[in-house]
């Protein structure tokens, strides 16, 4: 179990991670979902030992990353989002040596570099040197390099980043399979299908703070059964304010000069009276996107814009 | 501990998969020394010899013994002296086509008989360095020569400076006769004086005769210390950046959040270093054991003295590269630090090639002060106390570097 409570930290001026609070359990994963730059891998760096917090408290199993450092470290298991191998060396001198830094010796590090090569389907190019490896399989090593020691937490920073889809799915279904083991999966994205499809619990996080959070239905809730219309154009946006307010249940998310954001429930019977009434402004209209509720409508619904921003 | 032994052993396989740097840090220093060897004409070849001029305004049979002297002593090895005008010798001179010009001025060889003051004058080539120093050197015995001389024989040559008696055209034969009487009793004289003379030569020690019998030891002590310091450079250089290639490649920050400490990751790279430098050295000075003929005796101190300098000076070259702000600034600092330093240091150039102040400055250098201890460990002059009291400095030295690495590898550098 992974335990944050009022997380902070800061760069001189620059709040990275602001008062941020989750819990984490054993056996399932838990998704923090931002888009880049919001603080996400600051706070796993917090949670890794990496950086060290300005203020707050973060504990592994109950073992408190700065007080007690070396055994929240053991139980940790971290995949970086930029690859960290050696790439002059092969994929099974990488796990071992990664194995040895997690304390493993002899026969039980032999044993679980050899399993970790067969759940990641490297087995058979053990020998070979890494940087003779495709993009997709660097990954997985990267990925396995975290499970040497199998560790009771995982952090996984955003691991798909750059990956192809087949080694996406392979990638995904090894996280799943953690999970499934007891393992407390912490996992990083701004890939909102990756998140749905993934996490058993998930926050929403931007400029360092956490503006949702809680399972996938709990926050489809909070978007209410209301599609998400974005139209973009050229719009005056008091009148536009103005004539929208008339629409009964329509939520005004965003109204700006070149875009005006909507939650409206049932979209096809409304989507004509709200055309009708923005004509009537004077606005014109380029671009037309209606979506389903999902995370990536909550995200626009809660911070005016997109995850990929 | 176990950490260090592995992080040891990971780059010792990187090393073996990426061997250009190994061919460098070894090639370089074999290259320089090789061709270092060549210009001067290699181990066996003929040693450098200062073009003398000599413009003999005298002409006196003094002065041809002079000339003839300077060619053919102990220096004759060293000069080799021609006969010129005064003018064409100040032409050739200016052209650099010699060491030096001599002008043995009219009068000389009266002047020396009478023992009067003279001046002989030597224009030196300012382009050259050592050979104008032989040559200066040899005029001044040969000045002392002519002192003692007219100590032992002053009033037989100041008669015979005097010439004939007038109305004669030689000396007659009673006084031949007498000079020779004279000169047989002076040599019977001086006999019991010149005797301990060669004694002396006989009390010097072995080491001292075999040492001056061997001119390939000298060859090994001028250049070896040198080229060994230039390739422990080289190589503490590239080791050192080792740590921008891990900081680029993230693979430091998956030290710094295992639970395997920085510390013992340093303390495997530093035994890395601390083996590769042993090898490198124990070859070298192997390879000096029985080519150059160096005594084994001095191997092991030899070998753990430039281990553990060489060892410090991979720990200066870390603390460098981990306070300048990118892999590149850090290249260029190390390059622009470590080539002075083997200029001065003793590894382009023996300090015995340098002017006396750049030799000087040199000694100050870390590693040109670690080429002058190991050359007086290799001829056997070195003193055990200043020895032992010099690794001691070393060992808190090295510590305390170790440790600001440490500190700064974990506080920092590993977060960029």
């Amino acid at each position: 179990m992974i335990d944050v409570k009022e997380l902070r930290k800061t760069y001189g001026d620059l709040v990275a991670v602001n008062n941020v609070s989750f819990r984490a359990e054993a056996g399932a994963i838990f998704g923090l979902l931002g888009p880049n730059g919001a603080g996400k891998t600051t706070a796993l760096s917090c949670i890794s030992g990496l950086l060290r917090p300005d203020a707050g408290h973060v504990q592994v199993l109950g073992h408190d990353v700065v007080s007690d450092g070396r055994a929240s470290r053991e139980k940790l298991g971290v995949v970086p989002q930029e690859l960290a191998l050696y790439e002059d060396l092969s994929a099974r001198e990488n796990l071992r040596y990664w194995g040895a830094a997690y304390g493993l010796r002899g026969k039980r590090l032999e044993d679980r570099v050899q399993a970790v090569l067969e759940l990641i389907d490297l087995h058979d190019r053990a020998k070979e040197a890494v940087k003779r490896f495709s993009g997709g399989m660097k990954r997985r090593l990267n990925f396995g390099c975290a499970l040497v020691h199998e560790p009771q937490a995982l952090l996984l920073d955003e691991p798909t980043v750059g990956v192809d889809p087949q080694s996406r799915v392979a990638l995904l279904e090894m996280v799943k399979e953690q999970a499934r083991r007891g393992t407390c999966v912490l996992y990083t994205t701004h890939y909102m299908e990756e998140a749905e499809s993934l996490c058993d619990q998930l926050a929403i996080i931007d400029h360092g703070k956490i503006i949702a959070a809680g399972t996938l239905a709990e926050l489809r809730a909070k978007m209410g059964e209301r599609d998400l219309l974005r139209l973009t154009g050229r719009f005056d946006p008091a009148k536009v304010r103005q004539a929208l307010s008339r629409l009964d249940g329509v939520e005004i998310v965003q109204v700006e000069a070149a875009a005006v954001t909507l939650a409206i429930p049932e979209a096809s019977r409304m989507l004509p009276s709200a055309l009708q009434l923005l004509a009537a402004t004077g606005a014109e209209l380029h671009e037309t996107t209606l979506t389903q509720p999902n995370l990536e409508s909550l995200f626009i619904k809660l911070t005016g814009k997109e995850l990929r921003e | 501990m176990r950490f260090v032994w592995w992080t040891a052993l990971k780059d010792f396989q990187r090393q073996r998969r990426s061997p250009a740097d190994l061919a460098l840090w070894f090639g370089m220093p074999l290259l320089i020394g090789t061709l270092l060897v060549l210009s001067m004409g290699g181990r066996s070849g003929p040693r450098p010899q200062a073009q003398l001029l000599v413009a003999d305004q005298d002409d006196s049979a003094l002065s041809r013994f002079l000339l003839t002297g300077l060619s053919q002593d102990a220096s004759g090895s060293f000069i080799r002296a021609e006969q010129v005008e005064l003018e064409a010798g100040r032409k050739r001179l200016q052209k650099g086509k010699a060491s030096a010009l001599l002008v043995i001025p009219a009068g000389f060889s009266d002047a020396v008989l009478a023992e009067k003051p003279c001046t002989l004058r030597l224009v030196t080539n300012p382009a050259q360095r050592i050979l104008p120093g032989i040559v200066e050197e040899s005029l001044r015995i040969f000045a002392d020569a002519v002192f003692y001389l007219h100590r032992v024989v002053g009033d037989e040559l100041r008669r015979f400076a005097g010439g004939p008696a007038p109305g004669l055209n030689t000396f007659p034969d009673a006084q031949i006769a007498g000079f020779s009487v004279s000169m047989n009793r002076l040599v019977d004289r001086v006999t019991s004086y010149l005797n301990p003379l060669a004694i002396e030569l006989v009390t010097t020690t072995d080491e001292e005769e075999k040492e001056d019998q061997s001119p390939q030891q000298s060859y090994a002590l001028l250049f070896l210390p040198g080229l060994l310091f230039m390739s422990l450079l080289f190589m503490s250089q590239g080791l050192s950046e080792d740590l921008w290639r891990e900081r680029s490649q993230k693979t430091l920050r998956r030290v710094v959040i295992s639970p395997g400490s920085v510390t013992q990751f340093l303390a495997g790279k530093a035994l890395y270093g601390v083996v590769l430098m042993a090898c490198t050295t124990l070859l070298a000075l192997t390879i000096g054991f029985f080519y150059f003929e160096l005594p084994a005796s001095v191997l092991p101190l030899a070998v753990a003295w430039s281990t553990f300098s060489g060892t410090l000076l991979l720990l200066i070259m870390m603390t460098l590269q981990l306070h300048v702000s990118s892999q590149r600034a850090g290249n260029i600092v190390s390059m622009s630090i470590i080539f002075p330093l083997m200029m001065v240091g003793g590894s382009f150039f023996p300090f015995e090639a340098m002017p006396d102040w750049m030799a000087k400055i040199g000694g100050y250098t870390p590693n040109g002060w670690a080429v002058q201890q190991l050359k007086a460990i290799l001829s056997q002059k070195v003193q055990p106390q200043s020895l032992g009291l010099a690794f001691s400095g070393m060992l808190v030295v090295g510590g305390i570097l170790f440790l600001s690495c440490a500190r700064r590898l974990r506080r920092g550098f590993a977060q960029g």
